[in-house]
Formats: C-alpha cells, sequence, structure tokens
C-alpha cells in the first residue's frame, strides 16, 4: 500500500511540473485571458489615484493580453462581488490585521503608509482558491514594487 | 537513587532518551518551517498541529524516565513509576479533543466550500508557488520520523514502555499523514479545492485514531487493569503464561496481575508459603525479560478474609 501510494504522488508530482500548475478551481485565469478582460474594482478614492496601481494593471495587461474593466466603489460591496467571482481584482487600502484577510487574498503591498498606530497597506486582491491568478498577480505586484514581500 | 533494572534495560532506556531528545531537536525545526509555509492549507494546518502534538509523548517519557529514578519517600512509599500513566492518559485525551476539533473544522471547510489560497514567494529572484515549499516541508517533517519510529519501536518493546511505543507507532505511521498532505497540496495545485480539506479530514482522523489508542492503553493500566501488548488492547502474552504459572503453584487461588509502569506485579489469594520465593525463576517467559514480574504478594483467600480469629 505504501509503495502504491508513493508511486501514485510521484505522478502527479512530474505531472504537476507543467506550465499550467497551480490551477484556478474557478478558471479565472483561463477566462480573463478568453475574454481579454479583467474586471477590476478600485476602493474609492485613494486606489484611483496611485500610480503603482496602474502600473499593476498594464502589467497584467502585457502578461493576459486582457484589458482591465475599472469601475471604482466603496470596499464592501466590491468585495463582495470579488467573493462572489463578479470580479477579478480588486485594489484598496487594508490594514494589516483586516478582518477580510480570511474571506479573500491580500497581495503584497503595493505600498505602506503609517496612519497613526494603524498601518495602512495598498493591496491587490483577489479571490480565495484561485491560485494560478494569485500567483500572477503577486509575482506582478513584486515587479511594481520590489520592496513588497 | 537506586538500580532498578538490568544492564540492557537500563541501556534501552538511555537510548531511547536520546532518540526522544532527537525527536524533540527535529520537531523544534519542522513546526516553525510549518507555520511560514502553510497559507491557508488546512492539511498543512492539521499536520502542524500533529507535529506540536507529536512533541507530548517525547517529552512525557523524558520526565517520567526521571521521575522513575526518584527514590521512594514518605509520601510516595510507591515511587513515581506511574506518574507517566497520568501524564500520559492527560496527553491521550489532548490527542483525542485536538482530532476531533481539526475533523469537524475540516468537514466545516468542505461544507462551507472554502476554497484554500496558496499564494507565492519570491526568494533568490525567483518566484516560487509556496506549494512546492509545502512540500518539501513535509518531506522534511515525516522522512525523519518515520526513521526514528522504526528506531523507537525496538527499544520500546525491549524496556516495555507504553510511551515510548506509542511515540514510536505515530511516527511511523506519519508516512501517511505526509502523503495524505502531499495529496492535498498537488490538489490544490490542480484546482481541487476539496482535496485539502479532505487531506486535512484523513489526517485528523489519524490523530483522533492515535489518542483513542493511546487512551485505551494508559487507561487501562490507570484503573490496574491487566498488563496489556504494547501492540494492541489485548492481555499480554507474557502475563497470561505468569497467570498460567501461579495458578499452578497455587491450585484454586485467585491470581491477579496489574502493570505499574513497565513491570508487573502479581497479587495471589493464598496462603504465602514458607521461603521466600525466587521471581525470575516463576516467570515463564524470556529470561532477559524476567526484570518485568517485580512483585508477587499474597492475601488472604476469599473465604478467609472475614474470619475473625478464635479468642
Amino acid at each position: 500500500m505504501r509503495t502504491r501510494a508513493t508511486w501514485c504522488l510521484t505522478l502527479l508530482l512530474a505531472a504537476s511540473c507543467s506550465s499550467e500548475f497551480p490551477r484556478d478551481p474557478d478558471r479565472t485565469l483561463d477566462k480573463i485571458r478568453a475574454e481579454q478582460r479583467i474586471d477590476v474594482g478600485l476602493i474609492a478614492p485613494l486606489a484611483a489615484s496611485e500610480p503603482k496601481v496602474h502600473a499593476l494593471l498594464d502589467r497584467l495587461t502585457q502578461a493576459t493580453d486582457a484589458v482591465p474593466a475599472v469601475e471604482a466603489g466603496d470596499a464592501e460591496p466590491l468585495l463582495k462581488r470579488l467573493e462572489a467571482g463578479d470580479l477579478d481584482l480588486v485594489v484598496g487600502r487594508f490594514d494589516k490585521k483586516t478582518p477580510w484577510a480570511k474571506m479573500v487574498t491580500l497581495g503584497p503591498a503595493l505600498r505602506t503608509q503609517k496612519a497613526g498606530k494603524t498601518e495602512l497597506r495598498l493591496v491587490p486582491v483577489m479571490r480565495n482558491g484561485e491560485n494560478a491568478w494569485i500567483g500572477l498577480v503577486e509575482r506582478t505586484a513584486r515587479d511594481v514594487a520590489p520592496e513588497a514581500q | 537513587m537506586t538500580a532498578r533494572y538490568p544492564p540492557h534495560v537500563e541501556a534501552g532506556i538511555a537510548r531511547g532518551h536520546r532518540l526522544e531528545c532527537w525527536t524533540i531537536a527535529w520537531i523544534a525545526t519542522v513546526v516553525p518551517l510549518m507555520a511560514v509555509v502553510m497559507g491557508s492549507s488546512q492539511a498543512m494546518k492539521t499536520v502542524w498541529i500533529e507535529d506540536m502534538l507529536g512533541l507530548i509523548p517525547p517529552t512525557v517519557y523524558l520526565i517520567s524516565t526521571k521521575l522513575e529514578k526518584q527514590a521512594v519517600t514518605e509520601k510516595f512509599p510507591y515511587g513515581l513509576a506511574r506518574a507517566n500513566t497520568v501524564a500520559f492518559v492527560a496527553s491521550a485525551a489532548a490527542l483525542v479533543v485536538t482530532g476531533a476539533f481539526l475533523l469537524i473544522e475540516a468537514l466545516m471547510t468542505l461544507a462551507m466550500r472554502e476554497h484554500p489560497s496558496v499564494g507565492t514567494v519570491r526568494a533568490f529572484g525567483r518566484d516560487i508557488w509556496l506549494g512546492w515549499a509545502m512540500i518539501l516541508v513535509l518531506l522534511w517533517s515525516t522522512v525523519p520520523s518515520m526513521i526514528l519510529g522504526r528506531m523507537k519501536l525496538p527499544i520500546a518493546k525491549t524496556i516495555a514502555d507504553q510511551v515510548l511505543h506509542t511515540d514510536a507507532e505515530m511516527q511511523k505511521a506519519d508516512w501517511m499523514t505526509g502523503i495524505a498532505a502531499m495529496g492535498g497540496v498537488i490538489g490544490i495545485g490542480y484546482g481541487l479545492w476539496w482535496a485539502d480539506a479532505a487531506a486535512g479530514g484523513l489526517i485528523s482522523l489519524s490523530i483522533l485514531k492515535d489518542g483513542v489508542t493511546a487512551l485505551r492503553a494508559s487507561a487501562a493500566e490507570l484503573v490496574d487493569g491487566a498488563p496489556r501488548e504494547l501492540e494492541n488492547d489485548n492481555v499480554a502474552a507474557e502475563a497470561q503464561q505468569l497467570k498460567a504459572v501461579l495458578g499452578e503453584m497455587f491450585p484454586g487461588a485467585a491470581v491477579r496481575l496489574r502493570e505499574t509502569g513497565r513491570v508487573i506485579r502479581a497479587q495471589v489469594a493464598a496462603q504465602p508459603p514458607a521461603e521466600l520465593l525466587d521471581l525470575a525463576a516463576i516467570w515463564p517467559g524470556e529470561p532477559d525479560r524476567a526484570w518485568r514480574f517485580a512483585q508477587l504478594s499474597f492475601v488472604p483467600p476469599a473465604g478467609e478474609q472475614t474470619t475473625l480469629p478464635a479468642v
């Protein structure tokens, strides 16, 4: 049984060394490439005016051949729509300990700003579990803001 | 301090001590690594908690072997050989509770259809999917564990140590935990969001099973149950043989055996013989395990217990 399990795991590991790994359960990245559109929500008002946000969107356009369809709005409705899969990406400022961190995936900080005791981080936010898309956004965010972790 | 056991048993206890020190040192490297890479993976979180719980048996072993060496005192006239049993009951209960909690959490994750995010990390100028780092850490958490478990198993049998044996069995079975968790991580990579929580559920079942096994073994000793096999809950074969021999020596007498720590104590309901008995000569099993038979005591037969001597 142990040998069989080890072989199965080795085969899975070998198969996973393809360029399409990891994959998105709900195919977000495939959909973006196929429809050539990234549905983006910018949390108003600051995110829209950030040069690094524009740089991020430009680079994502280059990587996917998709055009961002941007809309600005309040955090709560945008994040709810992201969770539901109606948006692909949200960008906004969040506290490091935001309760949203469990419901969505926060990417590397494009910029960090101290406001009193609070540290606000400008981050791209993705839908949980869409790991191919999350990986692409994270890589792009690090390229845009090399100081990002 | 007393010289308690034959040299080969003392050597086994010391070797067990060294292996448990190695185990603690190794787990101390695994736990922080796991915490760094686990992300939101349920399987990784479960393995992480399992690894932390894995610190309990070696710690209990180290403490109990130290306590076992304590000389008897007025307050503890039988010594502290059973201290490990008390500690082991507590740690087994912790395993059961944690296993059940993690199982419920995994089921809830499945029911809520929570999709685990496994992002990337930049190292040496390259972006690496964290799943690969998880698999490396899982290999580090699994392979040494299996080796240590295999090394501990024969020692546990030699020194008749329930704590060391349970620890060895848990570690030996770690390959299943490792493979389940790796399967969960690879499943996430293939876009199978449920694979991670399913793996977490399987691993928590294994924690629960370890806990129940340890609880049954330790509770049996605590309530003066007959000596058990290390491998299962059956009465130990050597205890059955000893009972049979004592039954032949004292026909019709009730013979009771119990285990305290690593030794067996027998009680016979019969008049004691006039001469002192050599316990090693009575022991029916392997001669190098005769040290296990530590005490033979006599109580009045049932019918005589209430009979007062005539005045």
